[in-house]
């Protein structure tokens, strides 16, 4: 298992394909970050909802590391690559264990970058403004430790849809419409059902000061709920389909 | 309980797993790999129909059939890429997914283009080594893996002679350096059986030759050499032995000696009565198939005899040619289709 691990890791090492999601993702909450910063009169960032805005843009590395884990089997897929991994790995679930493990660490480790990047950032922001912090301490502990839990969920469920979609652009554009477009809506227009989307229940991991989020623990378990569900289906379907 | 059932199940004492390889099975020596009725389907396209044949250690074998006669469907169910829908495929004397480090025991090349084009060759070759786990042995800190990893990799990219390309990526590599990519790491593991499909393709002569050559040295030391091609040609210098399949069906297998001696010939005759010609070689049990206007070949006889059933039968010919068939005619004929 530890060499299928390692072996994950040097793939994931030796591409361009990580290091262009980690560029696109600083980009984004750099952007993001700036423009929550600067764009609210002082007034309207003293408050406490605009201010987990401001501080919380790392938690968008979801959709990234969600990419790293979709990326880490579809590529093999297409690119043919996982015809040598399952030559000299026959056991399959131990592949796609290996590919689950490798990117829970990548995610988690994006997670960290981001909500780096935006507590930082953000922090310094309400500090150049001379805009007094109105999250409390517990809610900060919250974001840096919920943002790289929820990201390294996001990644290995990521792994779980690669598996079962295979084909890679299918894989992305589906998880970008949902993450971005059908999850918006079902949050914004059935509030009662928001907090059980896996987007609704990530939120709950990083203390999102929304109405219809659930509690840490229930949207924690939650969220490990599709993960496993998408892993396990993935894992199946895998192992059952023929590499052709 | 468990310990012995460990112990039934894989003997960990080497000399033991080397008995139970070459121990007699039924006729001389256990075969490397052995196909007992494997078929698979794929919806309605029975792409392999009940095959059934076995390798000999030590030997390069050829796999040989026109294209989408299941060659590459045969060679992934050795490999448990795809699952057989009847049939077992072993390989060692079991079905590959229970072999303990397959890739020690089994080497593969199944297609060209089978990387990841911005990663390194040397990178492709390093996960493959990790997930191989032979690094692991005598020792289990990551850094010593990683080491022990890196020195086998380097020594297959100087045994296909990539060093130098090593940490360029893939995608700038030609289709040469690729299929030398693909055997360094099918070698990875320094395995006893190497299956090659279609290896020759988009090679150049010179390459042709130095693979030609590897695989004659990997199997003088005793090794094992499956390779498939739809051309006989390709391989007719390599091979000792040949398997030809058909539509997913069993043709011939059979010494690529033996395959030489059928080398019988055909005859081109034109005659001004070609279609009563036929019809009387034929009732002589000769095969004759008529080629364009009054032309036929006869296949199964030399050109005196075909000139003496004209005779007796009263058709003037007006060219009688002996044409001496190449391997590659036996090999088309045996691949042709059987009229029904």
């Amino acid at each position: 298992m530890t060499d299928q691990l390692l072996a994950e890791l040097r793939k994931m090492r030796s591409t361009r394909t990580n290091l262009g999601l980690l560029a696109g993702m600083v980009a984004l909450i750099l952007l993001t970050v700036l423009l929550n910063g600067f764009i609210p009169k002082a007034h309207e960032l003293a408050t406490h909802d605009n201010q987990h805005a401001l501080l919380s843009a790392g938690t968008s590395a979801a959709l990234f590391a969600a990419l790293i884990g979709v990326m880490s089997i579809t590529s093999e897929f297409r690119h043919g690559t996982i015809r040598p991994t399952f030559v000299v790995t026959p056991q399959r679930t131990r592949v796609i264990t290996a590919k689950v493990i490798a990117s829970l660490l990548m995610g988690a480790l994006f997670g960290l970058v981001a909500i780096g990047l935006s507590l930082g950032l953000g922090y310094a922001i309400l500090t150049i403004r001379d805009i007094p912090l109105e999250l409390e301490t517990g809610h900060v502990v919250w974001l840096v430790i919920g943002t790289p839990a929820m990201t390294a969920a996001w990644a290995a469920l990521g792994v779980g849809l690669g598996a079962v979609v295979r084909n890679q652009v299918f894989a992305v554009i589906g998880l970008i419409i949902w993450a971005m477009v059908i999850d918006n809506l079902l949050r914004g227009l059935v509030p009662s059902i928001g907090g059980y989307t896996p987007v609704g229940a990530s939120a709950a991991l990083v203390a999102d000061p929304a109405d219809y989020v659930l509690a840490a623990a229930a949207g924690g378990l939650l969220l490990i709920g599709y993960l496993v569900a998408f892993v396990a289906a993935g894992a199946i379907l895998v192992a059952r389909r023929d590499v052709t | 309980m468990s310990t012995l059932t460990n112990l039934v199940n894989r003997p960990s004492d080497p000399s033991l797993v080397e008995l139970t390889q070459t121990l007699p099975r039924g006729t001389g020596e256990a075969a490397v790999v052995r196909a007992e009725h494997l078929s698979k389907r794929f919806g309605d396209l029975c792409a392999v129909d009940d095959l059934t044949f076995s390798l000999k250690r030590g030997t390069v074998t050829g796999f040989l059939g026109p294209n989408g006669a299941g060659k590459t469907t045969t060679l992934r169910m050795l490999l448990h890429l795809v699952e057989p829908s009847a049939g077992r495929a072993l390989v060692f004397g079991r079905r590959y997914q229970d072999l303990e480090q397959p890739a020690t025991q089994v080497g593969a090349v199944l297609e060209a283009a089978d990387f990841h084009p911005g990663r390194s060759g040397r990178d492709h070759l390093f996960s493959l080594a990790l997930a191989l786990g032979r690094g692991a042995k005598g020792g289990h800190w990551f850094l010593e893996r990683e080491r022990a990893a890196a020195k086998r990799v380097d020594a297959m990219l100087d045994l296909v002679e990539l060093r130098s390309a090593g940490r360029r990526r893939v995608g700038s590599y030609s289709l040469g350096m690729r299929q030398r990519l693909g055997l360094a790491a099918a070698l990875l593991g320094d395995p006893d059986l190497l299956i090659l499909d279609e290896p020759a393709n988009g090679l150049d002569p010179e390459g042709v030759r130095w693979l030609r050559d590897f695989l004659r040295g990997f199997a003088a030391g005793g090794k094992t050499v499956f390779v498939s091609s739809h051309v006989l040609a390709e391989v007719a210098q390599t091979v000792d032995d040949v398997i030809i399949i058909n539509k997913g069906r069993l043709v011939t297998v059979s010494p690529l000696a033996e395959l030489t001696e059928r080398r019988t010939g055909a005859v081109r005759v034109r005659a001004r009565d070609a279609h009563k010609l036929q019809v009387r070689l034929e009732t002589e049990g000769l095969r004759a198939t008529r080629l364009d206007g009054d032309e036929l070949l006869v296949q199964g006889a030399p050109s005196a005899r075909v000139g003496e059933i004209a005779f007796r039968t009263g058709i003037p010919l007006d060219e009688l040619v002996s044409e001496s068939s190449s391997l590659e005619d036996v090999f088309l004929e045996l691949t042709a289709e059987k009229p029904s």
